[in-house]
């Protein structure tokens, strides 16, 4: 390769020289211009890759710096403005055919006081710029396309906005369709056809409960002839609680980075959340009410999404646990990318340093040092909102206070920016592109603004009720319109709607889907969660007997500043299968459970549950409290810890667990070090029972049979395990379930060779495949042909086609082998069809 | 395995860009890291490629190099051994190459010393608190954690920027670590990926060399010959589809092209690659000296077969292997035996094929280890040793038992390395840190990306923020090390 030219002064000179030469030159210049551009890109890359331009960090400097005085929003100077790339295409200035003929660059390298730009009074661009802006030219002009110069960027206004819905296009009358209907009329676009009944059973299904119809779900559904059979599935589906739950625990999981193992649980540096995320999924908690939940957490159950991940050792300023708390708020919230601005002011919105640090400072128990580029700046940085036109947090009140107040802001109803993130999410979700796309990128111009805040909008006035927005937007005609075949993106990155895009199952919906076709589903779940319908629990047949218990007690009271340790030793028989405890103390404990730390609360009024289930092995296991009193010190008040548990184990026995006087004290609390604690051989003696009080007696009365009912009745009557209950397998990370170390809010659309070999050959997988055929062939088929229908039915929700049909029944034969239908449900399910939520 | 396009090429510029801006709308759409054009301002120029694959062998949990490759002074093990007097626990040998010495022990690496370069001065952070699988992150991918995107592996920036070298073979190849099971898994899975390229580039994990035939079989229990009806069932199916075009024709061929490529692998002759069984015997039994010298064995089959980049570990486990913390001395002795000669044959067999000039081998570990002196001086890494210990009376104390990252040793073979060529040094007398050259993470990193063809500052933007493959850009390749 001819790397002559890759220095830019001599193709400058090169340039110059060829300005006073024949056509004929110019024309070579440019060939060997064009050849050397063509080696540069290819020298930076093999062919699958793009070269492009870092438009925002590179070009947008230079017009900013020399340009935009005269030519961006109201000022085009001589004609030219350069808010948005046509406007710069359409200009004359520039020609992409040739250009190094384009008018741009001769002014900017003209030496003629009268034409050259900027104009002579003001400094010329450095020869280095220039070249950037004849790169930028030659590569086509390269635009973000979140970005224009007409306002500095796109700003979207902070508050709610209503709109007045367009008229009803030929009786289509969800306020989604008016919407969308007016913007393909007004473009002359189709509007897609309505799909028929299985596709649509099949997306809502999966869209909404992530499953696959069952092959009688389809039947019934085909068969029902009611006119709103469509609106009555929606509901159904929505009402399916705990399916409901498992499926967007994904979604929730991904955006809040909690998951079952990973990074940092090793040293105490991370928790999970997902109890109370289940939870909250299983009885529609509305948002506002989860994100303050998340924000100020009022017991440690949310703890963990604030606390984020913390390795051992020391680590870069931009990723402090106050910094990842202003980028992790940032970005499941408010869809702003907080980690450009946690080094240095944003360059590609308006987010700076400071804004970074204030929001991290609201978490900090100290006001920050500002670091730029992880080097201190010597400034200070107190605690500080985003919008502070809906109100301002206050620095000077404690931490848990100042967390409160960012809750309150963050979920303001003015806070449309808050809104509007979470229902992009959710059209993403169900319609495969979002409004504003990509949805961590919530500064970019939505491609239909009126429609995004008319959901914004809805959301709120249903009181941030998810589900409604869900079924909202499930019982438009466009939801239920066909697919798009067009390329989502059209050129210069306008994304032109043509109706819902084909999306990829996530990894948890391919599982779930060839377990449900095979019976392969695992046994146990790992998530630490109570999955059942919390409606459905009997409470008045719980009876509560455990005791309240501290160390040495005078007149019912102990000292404010004292802390004991309280221990119990159960000894299990055989594994746990389900069962769990609650758990309070007046006035803080901590659990450990086998020196490690497992949960803790200095919150006595909030009764805390607990799965046991992974927690207790079989033979002795050793129950630590960490407990201490509070109050003012010098004086004595009521302490006392409570704790019961209801267990059944493998070999059907169930076993109850209470504080009671066989429990032991002691004295000696040494400190715990990264999550564990060591608690000393000697030094035990008997606890005190604590006669309880009225405040103990009522919290109890409230809800701690209820929460009892929770922890012991999950059990028997559990549905099959889904995949989003597991830990992440190499075989899910194959299928793009991400290591959640970071916030992912959107998985890979791509099927790559490596995945290809896993779905190929992954023993996992391939056992589950035999298993199937062993199950369909255990069944009794009147005829290979029923076989082939039913497994068409339940796999793709549809019949097979007569050419489908007779490919099966010659393959299967008239007698058909475990192996072979094992082989032909792999088929079906490798199909894109199947892949695709379509 | 050209991947640069000459002046012949027959795409014109026009195609060329129209070809990209498809490839980029694709990829714009999914919200994909874009590679970062070359400023003029700061050209990134890539260098040309001495070397079309790279092997790393990884001596994970801290391989101590006074006991390995930097000898300094030696006594025997004796009851009331001063650790003043503890530096190196094995005597030093002579090598293949004047005025260099390493371990007893090793006496097969030290005969092919002359086939390359030793570093001496390799020194790393020591991040607050030395914790193995947080310096193994920051070691593969050149970045410290907790990072802000997910930080692809050095083998996934290979895969990304250079591709395959040959489509069937998967490009990045991770042998010998069990991720599943071990102490610290979650760490090690955390930078044992593609990171935010997406898993394509991530590595196809081996953890047993001896089984890695079966990750590329049919499944278990099924023959070649229903392997291949499935697929051509598959593909009829395919075929007969009424639905095929609901989605985009790219999503769809693509998936399709994947599972064609997967098969092709599983049933072709490539393959054998991954079956050491079919090694003659007499060249299987010069490697098997365990699963890592199969390992090796292995790397070599793939690299021959047209694997990118290939990692092949000693494996990391808490307090086993390279992981030194009791009983040094006899624990170094016994991976001395594990590494010496599969190390010294893969780079004789690279050679004796024609090999190494086009193959970059590297050997490294996290960071090195001293008899007491933890970190660098002056660190603020918590001292892991509760007690001060002056001599030590039982032979299980007898050993290189802290973590110290002021100064390790690393191999490189072949890609344009200097051949019989010495590095940097470290002091000769506590603290064994090193005073001449040092070489950090970020410019080994560009020394082994300069011969592989890739500029340090090339980067991705991801987020709207440029990631570049040495952090923030600013690996210096060592210019001193290429011949």
């Amino acid at each position: 390769m001819d790397r002559w030219l890759p220095s830019t002064v001599a193709a400058r000179t090169k340039l110059r020289v060829t300005e006073k030469n024949s056509l004929m030159f110019r024309k070579q210049y440019i060939q060997r211009i064009s050849s050397i551009l063509i080696s540069l890109l290819a020298a930076t890359s093999a062919i699958a890759q793009t070269p492009t331009i870092d438009f925002v960090h590179e070009v947008v400097p230079i017009l900013k710096q020399h340009c935009s005085g005269c030519h961006v929003g109201q000022e085009i100077k001589g004609g030219f403005s350069l808010n948005s790339r046509s406007d710069v295409v359409e200009s004359g200035m520039v020609d992409l055919e040739h250009v190094n003929e384009s008018r741009l660059l001769e002014l900017i390298s003209s030496n003629r006081q009268d034409e050259q730009m900027p104009p002579s009074d003001r400094p010329r661009l450095s020869s280095a710029e220039v070249d950037v802006l004849r790169n930028w030219l030659a590569a086509e002009l390269p635009w973000n396309a979140d970005f224009s110069f007409g306002k500095e960027y796109y700003d979207p206004p902070l508050r709610p906005r209503r709109i007045a819905l367009p008229p009803t296009h030929a009786g289509r009358n969800n306020p989604i369709d008016r919407i969308l209907d007016k913007y393909l009329i007004d473009r002359q676009l189709e509007i897609p056809p309505k799909v028929d009944d299985q596709t649509f059973l099949r997306r809502a299904t999966l869209d909404l409960i992530g499953l696959v119809p069952t092959f009688d779900e389809v039947k019934r559904f085909s068969q029902d002839g009611s006119p709103d059979k469509r609106e009555k599935l929606i509901e159904q589906l929505l009402a399916r609680k705990i399916d409901y739950a498992d499926h967007w625990l994904t979604f929730f999981n991904d955006l809040l980075r909690n998951d079952y193992s990973g990074t940092g649980f090793i040293t105490g540096g991370r928790r999970q959340i997902s109890q109370w995320l289940y939870e909250a999924l299983l009885t529609n908690k509305p948002f506002d009410q989860m994100t303050r939940e998340l924000i100020a957490p009022p017991t440690d159950a949310s703890r963990g999404f604030i606390d984020g991940i913390q390795w051992r050792g020391s680590t870069s300023a931009g990723q402090t646990l106050p910094i990842q708390f202003s980028q992790s708020i940032s970005q499941s919230f408010l869809g702003i990318n907080m980690k450009c601005a946690s080094c240095h002011d944003s360059f590609i919105d308006r987010w700076t340093l400071k804004d970074a640090y204030g929001l991290g400072a609201v978490y900090a128990d100290a006001p920050l040092q500002l670091h730029r580029c992880d080097k201190p700046t010597g400034q200070q940085q107190t605690a500080a909102w985003l919008f502070p036109e809906l109100g301002q947090v206050d620095p000077a009140s404690p931490r848990n206070v100042r967390l409160q107040q960012l809750s309150l802001l963050m979920t303001h109803p003015d806070n449309g920016r808050f809104a509007r993130t979470i229902v992009n999410r959710l059209w993403y979700q169900l319609m495969g592109r979002g409004l504003v796309h990509p949805l961590d990128a919530m500064q970019t111009q939505p491609w239909n603004t009126d429609l995004l805040d008319y959901l914004a909008c809805e959301l709120v006035d249903k009181n941030y009720d998810l589900k409604a927005i869900l079924q909202l937007i499930a019982s438009s005609e466009a939801y239920q319109s066909a697919s798009s075949r067009e390329p989502p993106v059209k050129a210069a990155g306008e994304f032109v709607y043509c109706g819902p895009v084909a999306r990829r199952m996530t990894a948890e919906q391919f599982m779930d889907a060839v377990w449900q076709l095979t019976d392969a589903a695992p046994n146990t779940i790992a998530a630490p969660i109570f999955r059942f319908d919390p409606s459905q629990v009997d409470v008045e047949s719980i009876k509560l007997t455990g005791q309240w218990i501290w160390g040495t007690l005078t007149n019912n009271q102990s000292p404010a500043d004292e802390s004991l340790l309280i221990r119990k030793t159960i000894n299990l028989q055989d594994a746990v299968i389900s069962g769990g405890a609650i758990v309070t103390c007046d006035n803080a404990f901590t659990l450990y459970i086998g020196n490690r730390e497992i949960l803790s609360s200095s919150d006595w009024t909030q009764l805390q549950s607990l799965v046991l289930r992974d927690l207790l092995k079989v033979g002795d296991n050793t129950l630590v409290f960490r407990v201490s009193n509070g109050g003012t010190a010098g004086t004595l008040g009521p302490a006392g810890l409570y704790f019961e548990a209801r267990l059944s184990l493998a070999d059907g026995s169930s076993l109850a667990i209470r504080s009671d006087d066989s429990w032991e004290f002691n004295r000696d609390v040494p400190q715990a070090r990264e999550g564990r604690l060591s608690a000393p051989n000697t030094g035990w003696e008997r606890v005190s029972i604590a006669e309880p009080n009225v405040s103990w007696n009522q919290m109890l009365a409230r809800e701690g049979r209820q929460k009892m009912a929770v922890a012991e009745l999950q059990s028997d009557r559990v549905p099959a395990v889904r995949a989003s209950l597991l830990k992440n397998t190499p075989l899910m990370q194959s299928l793009g379930r991400p290591i959640r170390d970071q916030i992912v809010s959107m998985r890979p659309t791509e099927l790559t060779t490596l995945e290809a070999i896993d779905l190929a050959n992954e023993p996992t997988l391939a056992a589950a495949f035999a298993q199937g055929g062993d199950r369909w062939s255990a069944q009794v088929w009147s005829s290979t042909a029923e076989l082939v229908d039913s497994m068409f039915v339940s796999a793709l929700s549809r019949e097979p086609s007569e050419s489908e049909r007779k490919l099966f029944a010659e393959y299967l034969g008239s007698h058909p082998t475990p192996d072979s239908i094992s082989d032909a449900l792999w088929s079906l399910c490798m199909l894109p069809e199947f892949m695709f939520v379509r | 395995m050209n991947n640069t396009f000459n002046e012949d090429n027959p795409l014109t510029r026009r195609e060329l860009i129209e070809q990209m801006s498809k490839v980029s709308l694709a990829t714009l759409a999914m919200g994909a890291p874009r590679l970062l054009a070359s400023s003029p301002a700061l050209p990134v120029v890539q260098p040309p490629a001495r070397a079309d694959a790279c092997i790393l062998i990884w001596l994970a949990g801290g391989m101590a190099a006074p006991d390995t490759l930097d000898p300094k002074r030696y006594h025997p093990f004796a009851p009331g051994l001063k650790v003043a007097n503890m530096l190196s626990t094995f005597p030093s040998i002579d090598t293949s190459v004047d005025d260099i010495k390493i371990c007893a022990g090793l006496e097969n690496i030290a005969s092919v010393l002359d086939r390359g370069t030793l570093i001496r001065s390799h020194v790393q952070p020591d991040l607050g608190s030395i914790l193995h699988s947080r310096h193994q992150y920051h070691w593969h991918t050149g970045y410290v954690p907790p990072t802000t995107v997910a930080a692809p592996h050095l083998g996934a920036w290979m895969a990304k920027v250079l591709g395959p070298r040959n489509t069937v073979m998967p490009a990045f190849v991770n042998i010998g670590q069990r991720l599943e099971g071990v102490g610290e898994s979650e760490e090690l899975k955390a930078f044992t990926t593609g990171g935010f390229f997406g898993s394509e580039f991530g590595p196809l994990n081996l953890p047993y060399p001896d089984q890695a035939a079966q990750s590329v079989r049919p499944p278990q229990g099924m023959d070649a010959q229903r392997f291949a009806n499935r697929d051509r069932l598959f593909k009829q199916l395919v075929d007969a589809s009424p639905n095929r075009d609901v989605m985009s024709d790219h999503h769809h061929e693509s998936m399709v092209r994947s599972l064609d490529n997967a098969y092709r692998l599983l049933s072709s002759h490539h393959r054998d690659a991954f079956d050491i069984s079919l090694e003659p015997k007499e060249s299987f039994e010069k490697y098997n000296t365990g699963r890592f010298g199969q390992g090796c064995l292995l790397a070599r089959r793939l690299v021959e077969a047209g694997s990118r980049f290939v990692e092949v570990t000693t494996e990391y486990v808490p307090f086993l292997h390279f992981d030194t913390h009791n009983d040094g001395h006899t624990t170094m002795a016994r991976m001395h035996s594990e590494i010496d000669q599969p190390i010294a044959q893969l780079v004789l067999d690279l050679e004796s094929r024609g090999l190494l000039e086009r193959t970059l081998v590297v050997v490294a570990s996290e960071f090195s280890r001293d008899a007491l002196i933890e970190g660098v001086p002056g660190s603020s890494a918590r001292d892991q040793a509760r007690e001060n210990v002056e001599a030590v009376s039982e032979l299980k104390h007898y050993g290189l038992h802290r973590h110290f990252t002021g100064g390790s040793s690393v191999l490189l073979f072949g890609g344009g390395i200097k051949r019989g060529f010495l590095y940097g040094a470290t002091a000769p007398e506590r603290p064994l840190v090193a005073v001449s050259n040092p070489v950090s993470i970020a410019d080994l990193h560009a020394t082994i990306l300069n011969a592989m063809g890739i500029s340090p500052r090339t980067g991705y933007e991801i987020e709207g923020r440029p990631f570049y493959v040495t952090q923030d850009g600013q690996g210096q390749p060592v210019a001193d090390l290429f011949a």
